[in-house]
């Protein structure tokens, strides 16, 4: 028995018939919550979902793995329980609810109902004003965008995809490339004889 | 009776050893090799090299949480995680913090590693002799006491321990940073070769160097049971190849092989006895970390190699009625002068072009700017000594896409290519001796086996404090000078300690009445006994420390062992 099926059944136990565009509505907020491929020990299932999205609008499967083929979503998930303090976790949190409830408010739809379109669009506009607010940084490598606590929460959503992605087994060695034990040090030799960026 | 005899005869060697780290493993090994049975104590559990390093194999993706501690893991390591260090690959080598505390009557860092080892399992493995710069400069500055010796007392044991342990570096001739036995040097970068390139251009012959490493780059030959360096960069985690130094993977199976080391861990000491009417130190207090029962082991010469506060606690806590305020203490300078090198002030910039350069392996190591201030020609007014700088040129990897404005396929394709390059200069600067920095015995707070613990008060001086700037300004002249772009300083504030580089509190020095040790590392008032880790350096110089303990531990124990057999100990 598929969900369309089960609705309608438990709509005629009830002794009504939905409607086509009411049927139109069920089944996209079914559409809209796809099985977690992990059971979240921090977030809640919708939260787990949302966060799920946002790794994979930022490091999406392409010829090699996305995001949640590396598990990220379950790791973004276990660092907020597990390494996150409270003050972080619920700056967190509520930064998530403010993207949630600023999608609400500008596109009449939470973060999952809306269309995958809309979904990368409002990434994209919290994304581009939180990098504009932070300025450039600094010269280096190490630069924060703003300190560890101030970072806007689609920053610190980027960051973590980041990190779980690229410290994972697809991340490190399908994208980009890692060796165990590279043998000697080369100091300086052509880009084209290296290929790709090293993991670490 | 005869019971108690028999008991001390198996509890009675030749010599006790205090200490398995970077000077404790070194007078194991020295001392068993020339023949004398002897006990090494360690305070912490054993760890076997290679067997007992459970991350040291692990890839990013095996370690929990990108390898960053849980919150309640760092609740162990309040003080150790100041360093940024403690992670979930090298955990398993730093003190528990709520198990060892101390008092900060003003902030220190004190970072310790309590196992078989200690940290030399951990250690940065930077290795540069120091020379007369240093050790004729209290003399000539008034400032502290004079070193009792001079490079010349030093050189030839120098040049045994390199031997050994196996340095790479290059020799550059600079005399006031001796060059050594050196391996092969580790390749610089193609943006470190400008940057040397420039400097000495610009700055008239100024030295920029790889760093000198206890790194093996060729075999051992004396030693084929360890291997060459393969750019893991895993040090932390203890090397399957014991391609780095540590007492683990070299100086303690050398001891064992001996026959004459027996090698106790768990085993504290509590302090040194003292027998009054010998006027001798007679052997030490052990309490057993694990039961907590006080034993008594006894030998004719006790080497202090416990860390430079482990070793300056247990003569603090040595008490007699010779010694009330602690043994060897008549000059009221030990627990003083404490130092340590403060850096974390320095420059970056971002380097231009080189887009078609990149590298292969993760070389654990970097560049070295030998001191230039207040040597020859150059004359500071704001302050005395000087510093050298370590540093790096890197490209940037996929850490920088947070700040990139793409995300999605975009974001993934830029990242696997290589960013651009930038590069990083830290100062490590010499910390004068003073007096008013030091550490106290708190009976008021003891520790899980009752002994008192250590109350820290000490802080950087003015001297420190004008060096510092010029860490900044001359990092960024030279990165400027270079050609680089957005060179910037920086100033990440340290605590005294964090450079952990912990000195002094035991010095040498020619007069009982102003220093602890003597030339040879023996307490002037108990020459029995030996301190030869940091506790007993006199002033700092600004050169990572470690090899100078070695060599005045090789030292010591062939001094010490030449007047055993003249029956003068």
């Amino acid at each position: 028995m598929n969900r369309r099926e089960a609705i309608q059944r438990t709509a005629l136990a009830l002794g009504y018939a939905l409607s086509a565009p009411a049927m139109m509505g069920v089944l996209n907020g079914c559409k809209a919550s796809p099985e977690l491929s992990f059971k979240p020990v921090f977030f809640t299932e919708p939260q787990a979902q949302t966060i799920a999205e946002l790794s994979e609008i930022i490091l999406p499967k392409t010829t090699t793995p996305g995001a949640k083929d590396a598990g990220v979503p379950g790791f973004i998930d276990s660092m907020l329980k597990e390494v996150y303090g409270k003050e972080a976790q619920d700056k967190f949190i509520e930064g998530l609810n403010d993207f949630e409830e600023d999608a609400k408010k500008t596109l009449g739809d939470g973060f999952m109902d809306l269309k995958p379109e809309q979904r990368v669009a409002h990434f994209k506009k919290h994304h581009d004003e939180a990098l504009a607010a932070a300025g450039k940084g600094g010269p280096t490598g190490w630069w924060n965008a703003g300190k560890d606590g101030d970072k806007p929460f689609v920053l610190k959503m980027k960051e973590l995809t980041l990190l779980g992605f690229f410290t994972s087994q697809p991340g490190a060695t399908e994208v980009l490339q890692y060796k165990q034990v590279p043998g000697p040090y080369h100091g300086c030799v052509p880009l084209a004889e290296v290929g790709k960026a090293w993991a670490t | 009776m005869n019971l108690n005899i028999d008991a001390q005869k198996q509890q009675t060697y030749d010599a006790i050893v205090v200490g398995t780290g970077i000077s404790g493993g070194w007078a194991a090994k020295e001392l068993t090799q020339k023949g004398l049975k002897t006990l090494v104590l360690e305070r912490g559990r054993d760890v076997k090299h290679v067997v007992d390093y459970p991350t040291m194999t692990k890839d990013p993706w095996q370690l929990p949480h990108a390898n960053k501690l849980t919150e309640e893991e760092l609740k162990f390591y309040p003080v150790q995680s100041r360093t940024n260090w403690v992670s979930q690959a090298n955990k398993h080598w730093w003190v528990k913090d709520t198990e060892n505390p101390y008092t900060e009557v003003k902030p220190f860092d004190w970072i310790r590693g309590y196992h078989t080892g200690g940290r030399s399992i951990m250690w940065g493995k930077q290795t540069y002799r120091l020379s007369d710069l240093d050790f004729t400069a209290n003399a000539k500055d008034g400032v502290g006491v004079d070193w009792p010796i001079r490079y010349a007392d030093l050189a030839p044991w120098y040049d045994y321990v390199e031997t050994f342990i196996g340095v790479s570096g290059r020799a550059e001739g600079l005399a006031h940073l001796p060059d050594g036995k050196f391996l092969p040097p580790m390749e610089l970068n193609c943006v470190e070769e400008t940057f040397r390139d420039k400097v000495a251009e610009k700055f008239n012959g100024r030295k920029i160097t790889i760093g000198r490493v206890a790194h093996l780059t060729a075999p051992l030959p004396h030693d084929p049971s360890r291997g060459v360096c393969q750019s893991r960069n895993m040090c932390d985690r203890g090397c399957p190849y014991g391609a780095y130094f540590s007492s683990n993977a070299s100086t303690l199976p050398a001891a064992a092989k001996t026959g004459n080391m027996t090698l106790k861990p768990n085993a504290i000491v509590h302090s040194i006895i003292y027998d009054e009417k010998k006027g001798k130190a007679i052997g030490v207090k052990v309490l057993d970390a694990e039961t907590k029962q006080a034993v008594d082991y006894f030998a004719r010469i006790i080497f202090l190699n416990a860390s430079t506060l482990g070793s300056t606690f247990i003569l603090m806590n040595s008490i007699s009625n010779r010694f009330p305020n602690g043994l060897g203490n008549g000059s009221g300078e030990l627990g003083h002068n404490i130092m340590d090198h403060q850096y974390r002030a320095g420059a970056t910039a971002l380097v231009e072009g080189y887009d078609d350069k990149y590298y292969v392996g993760r070389r654990p190591n970097g560049i070295y700017i030998p001191r230039f201030r207040n040597v020859g020609d150059d004359k500071r007014t704001d302050y005395l000594r000087g510093f050298g700088y370590q540093g790096a040129a890197s490209r940037s990897e996929w850490q920088r896409g947070v700040r990139e404005m793409a995300f999605g396929e975009d974001l993934k394709n830029s990242l696997m290519e290589p960013g651009g390059w930038s590069i990083g200069i830290t100062g490590f600067g010499e910390c004068l001796p003073s007096h008013s920095n030091h550490v106290t015995l708190n009976k008021d707070k003891t520790d899980i086996y009752g002994l008192p613990t250590l109350s820290f008060d000490a802080e950087w001086g003015p001297n420190e404090k004008a060096m510092r700037k010029d860490m900044k300004d001359s990092a960024a002249e030279m990165l400027e000078a270079a050609g680089f772009k957005n060179v910037a300083t920086y100033d990440n504030p340290d605590n005294i300690g964090l450079g952990i580089h912990e000195m002094g509190t035991a010095r040498m020095g020619k007069d009982p009445k102003t220093s602890v040790l003597n030339k040879w590392n023996a307490v002037h008032e108990a020459p029995n006994v030996f301190v030869t880790d940091g506790a007993a350096m006199t002033s700092s110089a600004c050169q990572n420390p470690s090899l100078t303990y070695m060599a005045l531990t090789a030292r010591a124990a062939d001094y010490a062992v030449n007047e055993l057999k003249k029956g003068n100990l």
